[in-house]
């Protein structure tokens, strides 16, 4: 199973940081996930220090595997400070370490209780309380679940559970029920939403019920989906081994899911083995890059390295929704789960003319860097085979 | 002449930063000049650089079986007008 994760957050008005702090790993070496949510006291800058503090050393406990995931929130638990002026805990948090089989365990400390949706139906999963022996106030839940394929999960931050509170409509605010609500109907409406999307639906419901749509608090959703995941094959650059060419060629046609190929010679080297004709797109490209051709049976065919050095450039900016050949890219690598890159080891000495008036990466560098963005920044699913 | 002559304007990596990117204004003013009689496309790569790299004389053009380097709007007009005489 692949698990689709994305957060999605909305500062309180008038701050300038959030107060809410996200942090997502994968492992894929383990085949696991973790994930935390924090909520800091307050708002704006102390409350970032506080979350971002929290998370991220909820995070490192976890990751370390020394001690249980209960046992590691427990301790945090027990030892965040109380602020002065409330009384009440520095912090909030959620966390969630979950296998590729749907293994997952869960602890809860102040935040929403999180939603568990199968079926478009709410589940009641079973927990066990530890009460903190240092503060009377403070309860941990943990959870130990088996995901299924379909499920979905929600964490989310008070900001969304008491978005509208003293409003006119909802006195006591949007509340799990009206969450669970707003979560249900876009559902049924779309039942393959991706974790991206709806994320953002809920932060943005969440700030038009706020009055005058100024959130009051801030607003975080994290959602996650189990589910198939959606395969994606780029092959860039020649092999070196010219005499396999015919063997890649039918890897790449075999391979069952979306297809690109960044690279004119690459383009050339499929559509000579698979004698399947290019045609080249006629608009004139827009801006410094040259525009996409078609090929039957691959959905996106670019020029190689100019390309994919912009790609990198979007991804790294977060810039979707660009109009050229790097922005399609930009658009199939992010609209997959498991993403291979087929990368030809050939070098083309022209490349490396000290004439040419701009910097031309190394194509095997310019890879490492999309596919290490990819993994940290987007949490795909990454492997690269040389040839 | 009854036969259309083609140009292929290499949009590959090297002839693109060598100036090809320029030339794509030929898939405009080409058929405004000569109608149907020429055609013009890009092409991914004619893989010319890799083979003629020391002499590095990209951005390449072909024009029908010839082979313009070094090319500019000027050159490719002129060989197109050889080729229609």
């Amino acid at each position: 199973m692949f698990i689709d994760i994305d957060c999605s957050q909305m500062k309180k008005y008038n701050q300038n940081a959030y107060g809410d702090y996200f942090i997502s790993k994968r492992y894929p070496d383990e085949a696991k996930l973790i994930a935390v949510l924090s909520d800091g006291l307050g708002s704006g800058i102390k409350a970032n220090i506080l979350s971002c503090m929290t998370a991220t050393m909820l995070l490192k406990f976890i990751e370390g595997d020394q001690i249980p995931i209960s046992k590691a929130a427990e301790i945090i638990m027990n030892s965040l400070p109380v602020c002065q002026v409330r009384k009440i805990s520095y912090s909030t948090f959620s966390a969630i370490e979950v296998d590729d089989d749907g293994n997952a365990k869960i602890v809860e400390e102040g935040n929403p209780e999180f939603i568990w949706i199968r079926g478009n139906e709410v589940m009641k999963p079973e927990f066990r309380s530890i009460p903190s022996k240092t503060f009377k106030n403070r309860c941990l839940k943990v959870y130990r679940i088996n995901f299924k394929l379909g499920d979905r999960v929600i964490f989310c931050s008070d900001g969304v559970t008491q978005s509208g509170l003293g409003g006119g409509r909802l006195k006591l605010g949007l509340r799990r029920e009206g969450l669970i609500t707003i979560v249900q109907d876009k559902l049924q409406e779309h039942p393959d939403i991706s974790s991206t999307e709806l994320a953002q639906y809920i932060v943005n419901q969440a700030r038009n019920i706020e009055t005058d749509r100024l959130p009051k608090d801030d607003i975080s959703a994290c959602v996650l989906y189990f589910r198939e995941p959606r395969q994606a094959l780029l092959f860039t650059g020649p092999p070196y081994h010219q005499e396999k060419d015919a063997e890649y060629a039918k890897m790449f046609d075999n391979f069952k899911g979306k297809k690109a190929i960044a690279g004119g010679t690459t383009a050339n080297l499929i559509s000579r083995e698979l004698n399947r004709p290019i045609t080249m797109d006629t608009t004139i490209s827009i801006g410094k890059l040259p525009a996409c051709s078609y090929m039957e049976g691959v959905d996106l065919v670019t020029e190689g390295i100019l390309t994919l050095t912009k790609t990198l450039e979007y991804l790294d900016a977060n810039t979707p929704d660009i109009d050229n050949a790097a922005g399609k890219l930009v658009k199939f690598l992010l609209d997959s789960d498991c993403i291979t890159f087929m990368v030809g080891a050939k070098l083309n000495q022209a490349h490396y003319d000290p004439a040419l008036p701009i910097e031309i990466e190394i194509r095997k560098n310019i890879i490492k860097k999309i596919a290490n963005v990819l993994q940290d920044k987007y949490f795909k699913k990454v492997n690269i085979q040389y040839m | 002449m009854s036969e259309k002559v083609s140009v292929k304007v290499c949009l590959g990596t090297t002839c693109f930063v060598m100036g090809s990117s320029n030339l794509q204004e030929l898939i405009d003013t080409v058929p405004k000049k000569y109608g149907d009689k020429v055609e013009v496309s890009g092409v991914p790569c004619l893989g010319l650089c890799s083979i003629d790299w020391e002499f590095s004389k990209a951005p390449y053009v072909k024009v029908n079986d010839e082979v313009i380097k070094e090319a500019t709007v000027e050159k490719v007009l002129k060989a197109i007008d050889e080729k229609l005489k």
